[in-house]
């Protein structure tokens, strides 16, 4: 075409600057605009305006003002006109129903065009533009092409435009004729592998209707199983023994890709099968299901027999392994189909390895044993260099961990804690919480092995862990049985803290100076009382009652956490220590934050002061050793009933009244109060006490920092019989009119996502004699799909009860604002 | 199983073609945005040591492959088959090449209108319609010749 385009993308191209750029595009693009306005323009010069058009296009640049032109190109005579009138259509049109009614009738004459290229550039564009009304006009044409046309050129379009317009309107299926297409297959010279694809996705599309039609119950007219489906499975031996000769090795050289016969259309055969058995099992279908076995003998065929090595026979195996799984085939061929996913993990080719660790995620559920049998490759894995793959690595570790490799597993993962950056938080995280409820879920019989995990977790990864995660492991240090394991602990921690290799533990480190000052706090008893196989010389009172110090110094305005801790723990200290000049400098430490500008930290002192004053058996009751925790995972109604019977249990008990309702994690409060918890710290010093004094436990719980159960997000539920408002393609809106006395209104309004939106802000509008009130978005602004959030509204004044809302907000995946507008009445009158 | 958009384009983000299956939902700044994040997305990979398939979307995921200095990426369904698609552009790419003969970045910045002649004599509505390179090329060069 002509040298003038040439000359146009050159003057774009040579732009030095972007600003250059852009003014040379603006330019341009205001020149096109006014000739292609001009009515008497010549129509070689409107062909090149055009082509100038379209290569804007791909810039990006705004191009709708070219739309009609367009259109107008395809109704010429000249070929090269109406191709490119098509190829304008195609890029330009962004679905204005106008525009299609347009372009409807030009695409009717077209599809009856002599020239057998004009037939098919009408149905090229006709394959983009597929929509229901198109559908309906003009799938007749292309019937018509099916039925007569003998050349494949056109028939495999034809063939593919019929599968998009029966899926756009599925009406369409009561006129499709499955002979026409029994005859294609039948007739040698016209049935190439072109045609063959269009087979398969005319099929497709029928089956998919199957699909969606049994899950939506909606039945229409057709009676779709002896209608549709057992005409449709006469073509089922054919299409098996074709497949199989495909797959056979009788290379056709026109269709050979890396020694596989067409991987393409082998890959559409085996997805068209596969639609053909989950079908007929939806709909009990003997027809097809009588041709399982011999599907399972292909399959197993196929995955034995295609090369694993090039990408064309991975795409083939792929498909095949997962049409096993999605058909859940019977045991040997889906263990079959692990080995081959664990053949392409073990290869070097990461496209390979990403693929299989997708499928195997999935498949695990259904072929647990056989997935864990390569183990050995999937932690291979957590050490690849693309951080997609470590991570699907990660979570398959998880899901294959049981009893009988934890501790393998554990081990291995510890070896990936430990190559992990800044930069791969996220999986660090990830590992740090499902460790977490590994531990929760399996009982470790060695649990100083389990303590010498976490302990290498805080080391390792500390300064990502976040509170929440730190009270959990902390919970885990506390439940552990033996008192023994705790101390060892604890020396091991205080070793690296103490003797001078501390540089291993960076200031950030958060996390491990948190449990370190809170196992101090507990287990510092048996350290000081020489109890241990400890290292006096590093590990004594004097010691740590410096690092404390040290550590509060260190951190007395950088984070308060850690001095709130410290605090604590300095007040359990003073009945464990028995050095008279460290339990003053611990003293001191506390009175230091008396008049701090914290008010938690000056509160705590304040009280912490008061204990310290206290007689040393009064305090050693007040900080009696915690008692086990529990977390609960489901809601216990029993819980009430024994915290019931606790003089002491009123916090806890309040908290399991609020919290019952909507709290997955709950805390169950001390057994009871008169079983005395493990009372070995007592016998060490060799002091009874009578464990039964109502104050201990309530101070157990005032004074230690345990976590309180934080609310699992709290998913707002719609409730029943609320009705729908508004139903747009992003959101649905419900209202509920909680009251309505006289002179005020209280409703509230729920928002439901379809897909996930972010930023959403809701104005709301009342009539002039009323007045309105809005409360918090709740829970928050984003939702993800089919998540609901409630905005809460309440009206005061007289009248009609009218609202109108407006929504703005975000889609993923891009920026600009969208907004929507409604009104909605309510029955009721203020 | 039906391939949602292509797109080509260098390593600097220029676009050298851009094909969105589905007309009915585009609307120009949504796509232009979707394009800028696809080019961030793609760009900011290891080409050596990172694998050639990405999710993008909650309903898109992205098969790409750079050739040269020119990135090739076709976005699809999550369900989809990520290796056939690698086979796709492939087929894509070589018969680019054979149409143009040694093909190079400016045959198809120059010559884009062809290159989509080539994308859509193997692709309808983002389906593949033909497998068969000898099959297409003679096609091709017949339609060249209708000019």
């Amino acid at each position: 075409m002509g040298s003038s385009l040439r000359s146009f993308i050159k003057d774009v191209r040579g732009a030095k600057t972007l600003a250059d750029e852009r003014a040379t595009i603006t330019k341009q693009s205001a020149k096109i605009r006014t000739k292609l306005r001009d009515d008497h323009l010549p129509h070689d010069k409107r062909r090149l305006n055009i082509q100038k058009l379209l290569y804007l296009y791909i810039l990006g640049e705004k191009t709708h003002f070219g739309q009609v032109e367009s259109i107008n190109l395809i109704a010429s005579d000249d070929f090269v006109d109406k191709r490119l009138g098509y190829l304008a259509a195609t890029l330009l049109l962004d679905g204005s129903e106008d525009l299609l009614t347009l372009l409807t009738n030009m695409l009717n004459n077209d599809l009856h065009h002599p020239n057998k290229y004009a037939v098919s550039l009408a149905l090229t564009s006709l394959g983009f533009l597929s929509s229901p009304e198109l559908a309906r006009d003009l799938y007749p044409d292309v019937e018509n092409i099916i039925k007569n046309s003998k050349d494949p050129f056109l028939l495999k379009k034809a063939l593919q435009c019929a599968a998009k317009l029966i899926f756009k309107d599925t009406s369409l299926l009561e006129i499709f004729n499955i002979e026409d297409i029994t005859e294609i297959l039948c007739n040698h010279s016209i049935c190439t592998h072109g045609v063959l694809l269009g087979v398969t996705k005319i099929l497709q599309s029928i089956l998919a209707i199957g699909l969606n039609r049994e899950k939506n119950d909606d039945e229409g007219d057709i009676d779709y199983k002896n209608d549709i489906l057992s005409p449709l499975s006469l073509l089922l031996r054919d299409f098996l023994t074709r497949l199989e000769n495909l797959n056979s090795k009788n290379i056709e050289p026109g269709y050979d890709v890396q020694g596989i016969c067409d991987p393409f259309l082998q890959c559409e055969m085996l997805y068209t099968l596969k639609l053909y058995f989950q079908v007929g099992e939806l709909m009990d279908s003997n027809s097809v299901l009588d041709y399982k076995d011999n599907f399972c003998d292909l399959l197993t065929r196929i995955a034995t027999n295609t090369d694993c090595t090039k990408n064309s026979g991975q795409a083939i195996l792929y498909e095949t392994v997962k049409t096993i799984f999605s058909l859940n085939l019977n045991q040997p061929l889906r263990v079959l189909g692990v080995n081959i996913l664990a053949k392409f993990l073990a290869g070097k080719d990461n496209n390979t390895k990403y693929v299989s660790l997708n499928t195997l995620l999935k498949v695990v559920p259904q072929e647990p044993t056989a997935v864990q049998r390569h183990r050995k490759f999937i932690s291979h894995c957590l050490q690849d260099s693309d951080i997609s793959i470590r991570m699907r690595a990660l979570e398959l570790s998880f899901a294959i961990l049981d009893d009988s490799n934890l501790v393998e597993i554990i081990n291995e993962l510890m070896k990936f804690l430990a190559e992990q950056d800044e930069e791969s938080k996220d999986s660090v995280v990830y590992t740090i919480d499902h460790l977490i409820d590994t531990f929760d879920t399996y009982v470790v019989k060695d649990e100083n092995w389990k303590l010498d995990v976490f302990l290498n977790v805080l080391k390792l990864v500390g300064p990502f862990i976040n509170y929440e995660k730190i009270n959990d492991i902390l919970i885990i240090i506390n439940n552990t049985a033996q008192l023994s394991d705790k101390s060892d602990f604890l020396q091991k921690l205080l070793t690296i803290s103490l003797d001078g290799k501390s540089a291993e533990i960076s200031d950030d480190n958060i996390g491990w100076q948190l449990v370190l000052i809170w196992c101090i706090g507990e287990y510092g008893g048996l350290i000081s009382s020489g109890n241990t196989k400890s290292n006096t010389e590093v590990v004594n009172e004097s010691s740590i009652t410096d690092y404390l110090l040290n550590l509060q110094e260190c951190y007395t305005t950088t984070n308060h956490k850690i001095i709130n801790y410290i605090l604590t723990t300095s007040l359990k200290l003073s009945v464990k220590f028995h050095d008279p000049k460290n339990i003053e400098k611990l003293r001191q430490l506390i009175l230091h934050y008396a008049d701090s500008t914290d008010l938690l930290l000056q509160m705590k002192s304040n009280q912490y002061e008061i204990f310290f004053n206290q007689p040393i058996s009064t305090r050693k009751i007040i900080l009696e050793t915690m008692p086990k925790f529990e977390k609960i995972t489901e809601k216990q109604n029993n819980v009430k009933n024994i915290s019931k019977n606790l003089i002491s249990s009123g916090p806890a008990d309040l908290l399991s009244d609020l919290l019952n309702d909507d709290s997955k994690t709950d805390i169950k409060p001390p057994k009871s109060g008169n079983v005395k918890p493990l009372d070995l710290l007592e016998e060490i010093f060799g002091e009874k006490k009578n464990t039964n004094d109502p104050p201990k436990s309530k101070e157990n719980e005032g004074s230690v920092n345990l976590p309180l159960p934080v609310s699992a997000d709290s998913d707002v539920i719609l409730p029943p019989d609320v009705p729908k408002i508004h139903d747009s393609t992003s959101l649905n809106v419900y209202a509920s009119l909680l009251s309505a006395d006289s002179g005020s209104a209280h409703i509230e309004l729920f928002f439901q996502a379809k897909s996930p939106v972010f930023d959403l802000q809701i104005f709301c509008a009342v009539p002039r004699a009323q007045k309105l009130t809005m409360g918090q978005l709740y829970p928050s602004s984003t939702i993800k799909a089919n998540q609901i959030c409630k905005q809460s509204l309440k009206i005061s004044g007289s009248g009609k009860m009218k609202l109108r809302i407006k929504l703005d907000f975000h889609l993923s995946g891009s920026s600009s604002a969208i907004n929507e507008q409604f009104d909605h009445k309510f029955e009721k009158t203020l | 199983m039906a391939v949602q958009f292509i797109l080509c384009f260098n390593k600097q983000g220029v676009m050298r073609l851009v094909r969105w299956f589905d007309v009915h939902s585009s609307d120009s700044q949504r796509s232009q945005d979707a394009i800028a994040q696809i080019y961030r997305l793609i760009s900011s990979r290891d080409h050596k040591h990172q694998s050639n398939f990405v999710e993008f979307s909650d309903s898109t995921k992205l098969i790409y492959r750079r050739y040269a200095g020119l990135y090739f990426v076709m976005g699809v369904d999550l369900l989809d088959d990520e290796p056939i698609y690698l086979c796709h552009i492939h087929l894509f790419v070589e018969v680019l090449d054979a149409f143009f003969g040694n093909v190079c970045e400016l045959d198809i910045v120059f010559n884009f209108y062809k290159a989509y002649m080539i994308m859509d004599e193997m692709f309808i509505g983002g389906e593949i319609q033909e497998i068969s390179k000898d099959m297409l090329l003679e096609r091709l060069s017949i339609l060249d010749r209708l000019d």
